[in-house]
């Protein structure tokens, strides 16, 4: 590998096609992390080009570098602090505008700036034409007109990339001015504060920003500025209170003007697709039909594709236990912690994969061609009444599948409230090992009834999390509104290549959490069920359950359910096989003799209370991590912790009554 | 608020207005602004019954809560079809 001769950021609003090019040029030496300190994906990469390293990093999607949000500052942080050689600015050929207010608020950055300009075939379709020429003219950038979904203009841009950081090309970009009416103010502000403005900021840049009302610039500033001449600057920011609003005519009046010399339109006024899709989509009446037959589909193929593969794998991690089992004739230990902890825990987790694969790309291919936007929308009005909008919906549907990518998921809200809100509920929403437990339960105990019971439990579920957000966004947030706006991209065609990565970034979360955090808990626990003693009755985790045997008295727990709700921390079907182990039935058997040691109501009492309960250990840790501090985080446990009790409590007392 | 000036949750389907003026703090007008809704561009209302609207300005389709919708006033440009 070449070293890194090259520093290039990627940038570009949401729906850009952003991320389809970041793939296509690091392919697979892209690596994902956090940028420091923050829940904000940074993803970085590389490329190599005539034997010159280039490192991709790529900024978080924003539609401006105001202060106003995480993405924003990180963005506008790195261009002014690592300068990076060359920025590429991906546009959307179909939304010229849109894409030239972020090149406006970069060049004030003045960073060297490429704009890629994407998606020439949409535009072209939807009759807008652009000269590139004339636009790379105006701007005074290179402008490279690209597809790239079609793989089409990367190697142009790479050559750009190259040439501007070798400063070959002459570079003087245009930038948009400040309204006319608003410069004298511009002057002033110029004349108070241009002496303490220090590198790496710029003044230009600074006085905007102060005139824009940016808070993070604002407050910089009134530290270093002393108070009389800050004063005068406060004092005509309150003359000029629209100054926000010159800064932004400004901008689009340098938009108009590259829009009137490059842009022409023809084909004005047509129906296109996404107008008669979304005509119907968005319509309440029978866009959430549509939807509940979309998700009924998504569920019907994961389970019908995923279900079989599963219970192959299973069989094959049990013929795998059973031929390393001789090995460990000597030593009963390692027998324990390999095959029983490490095989029966994680090793169960890891046979969820194919139904979480199947899952996940159901899901990344709904978004990727638009839906889930229309969804969210759809959802919107009913999400209203929990305290959060529509945008929550996506995290909660990835939630069915997997916990652990739904709280990562609630990045995609930008405010921190509704997001903690997100995170807060997400552990309601039953994911495919508590449903996988619930089946087998419900069949167990239920008979005949054991569909309905299942989805009585399920919809249970759901009304709790509405019921929970219910109340905790009136105790929270009162009566604040949550600024719902959202950008509805067009329809396209699905793009495998993208699809594919987000499926595999959803998965290998799913696995690193399964090959860390839940072997090590697998071992953990079968220790405290070993220790001392040998058998689970006099161990540790015995010992516990049994303690506690009383407060599972009004629940309709004996110790060794409690045990069995304890091994779940570990991962949600760790509950059956502890289960099986504590009344003496391998898995297989589980099913015969349940019946005869669990009444109907400890049962239901069981399974309300695992789908109420905390999550997964592994779904804590990210929700540990998300959340950021601990007050969200533990006041989230202690309230599963109360809820699931009393839940459990009112139904086992409410089942006794009725006699079920 | 002008006589002619109404905030944007009162425009119909099919309805198209010029933006007045965003009635909100700094932190909505520079999100509005930078998706391309900010005084004097046109737009149009594509969904709206109840729960959140839909309009498309500059060829992006935007979905807007209804509570930054009466913020948003609007000057009608056409009668409703």
């Amino acid at each position: 590998m070449a070293g890194i001769d090259i520093l290039v950021a990627l940038a570009g609003q949401p729906n850009v096609g952003k991320s389809t090019v970041f793939n296509i040029l690091t392919g697979l030496s892209q690596h994902v992390g956090n940028w420091p300190g923050k829940t904000v994906e940074k993803k970085e990469g590389f490329y190599v080009s005539d034997g010159k390293g280039i490192k991709i990093v790529d900024l978080p999607g924003s539609y401006s570098l105001t202060a106003y949000s995480e993405e924003e500052r990180i963005a506008r942080n790195f261009i002014i602090n690592e300068r990076p050689d060359a920025i590429v600015l991906i546009a959307n050929a179909s939304a010229v505008e849109r894409s030239l207010y972020l090149l406006a608020e970069f060049l004030l950055l003045k960073a060297p700036i490429i704009v890629a300009l994407n998606m020439m075939d949409v535009a072209e379709q939807q009759g807008i034409r652009i000269d590139v020429g004339l636009l790379e003219k105006y701007l005074g950038v290179p402008v490279i007109p690209m597809v790239a979904s079609k793989n089409q203009g990367i190697k142009a841009l790479v050559s750009a990339i190259l040439s501007l950081s070798e400063g070959k090309k002459e570079y003087i970009p245009s930038m948009a001015d400040i309204a006319e009416d608003h410069k004298d103010i511009f002057m002033e502000l110029a004349d108070i504060l241009e002496r303490y403005i220090t590198p790496p900021y710029l003044t230009r840049w600074t006085i905007t920003k102060i005139m824009e009302g940016d808070p993070d610039v604002t407050e910089k500033m009134s530290r270093i500025v002393p108070p009389d001449s800050w004063g005068r600057v406060q004092a005509l920011l309150r003359q000029h209170e629209d100054s926000l609003l010159a800064v932004v005519r400004g901008r689009y009046d340098w938009i108009e003007g590259a829009v009137l010399s490059a842009v022409s339109e023809f084909k004005r006024g047509q129906i296109l697709l996404t107008d008669r899709l979304d005509h119907i989509l968005t319509r309440p009446v029978f866009g959430i039909p549509i939807l509940l037959g979309v998700l009924a589909l998504v569920f019907s193929l994961t389970y019908g594709l995923g279900l079989p593969l599963q219970q192959l794998l299973e069989s094959l991690m049990n013929s795998l236990a059973t031929w390393l089992d001789p090995l460990f004739g000597q030593s009963p230990w390692l027998r324990g912690i390999i095959v029983d902890g490490l095989i029966g825990g994680a090793g169960t987790v890891l046979t969820f994969l194919p139904v979480l694969f199947f899952f996940f790309a159901a899901m990344a291919f709904l978004e990727d061609v638009g839906y889930m936007a229309r969804a969210a929308f759809v959802m919107d009005r009913f999400m209203h009444v929990i305290g959060l909008h529509g945008k929550s919906f996506l995290p909660f549907c990835l939630g069915f599948g997997c916990n652990v990518p739904a709280v990562m998921g609630a990045r995609i809200l930008e405010s921190g409230r509704i997001r903690f809100l997100t995170i807060f509920l997400t552990p309601f929403v039953p994911c495919t090992a508590k449903l996988a437990v619930v089946t087998l339960i419900a069949a167990a105990i239920f008979g005949k009834n054991a569909l309905i019971m299942s989805w009585a439990l399920v919809a249970g579920n759901i009304l709790i999390l509405g019921f929970s957000g219910f109340i905790a966004s009136k105790l929270l947030f009162k009566k604040q509104d949550m600024p719902f706006i959202m950008e509805l991209p067009f329809y396209h065609t699905p793009n495998l290549r993208t699809i594919g990565t987000v499926v595999w970034r959803r998965i290998t979360a799913f696995i690193k959490k399964a090959g860390t955090i839940i072997v090590l808990f697998s071992v953990l626990l079968w220790m405290l069920s070993h220790i001392p003693g040998g058998n689970i009755e006099g161990s540790i985790l015995g010992f516990i359950g049994q303690s506690i045997e009383p407060i599972g008295r009004p629940i309709g727990f004996d110790w060794k359910m409690i045990v069995a709700l304890l091994a779940s921390i570990a991962a949600k079907e760790n509950s059956i096989a502890a289960l099986g182990v504590l009344y003496g039935v391998g898995e297989e058997g589980i099913r015969g003799i349940l019946p005869s040691v669990m009444s109907h109501a400890s049962a239901l009492s069981f399974l309300v209370i695992l789908m109420l309960f905390v999550p997964c250990v592994a779904t804590l840790v990210v929700m540990k991590q998300e959340m950021g501090g601990w007050r969200w985080f533990l006041s989230s446990f202690i309230f599963m912790l109360c809820l699931s009790y009393a839940s459990g409590m009112a139904v086992y007392q409410f089942a006794l009554m009725v006699g079920i | 608020m002008g006589r002619d000036t109404i905030p944007l949750i009162l425009l119909k389907e099919g309805e198209e207005g010029i933006i007045h003026a965003v009635l909100g703090g700094l932190g909505l007008i520079s999100r509005l602004a930078s998706m391309g809704m900010t005084s004097g561009m046109k737009l149009k209302v594509v969904r709206n019954i109840g729960g959140p609207l839909i309009v498309t300005t500059n060829g992006t389709r935007i979905a807007i809560g209804k509570g930054q919708a009466q913020k948003i006033v609007v000057r009608r440009l056409t009668a409703a079809k």
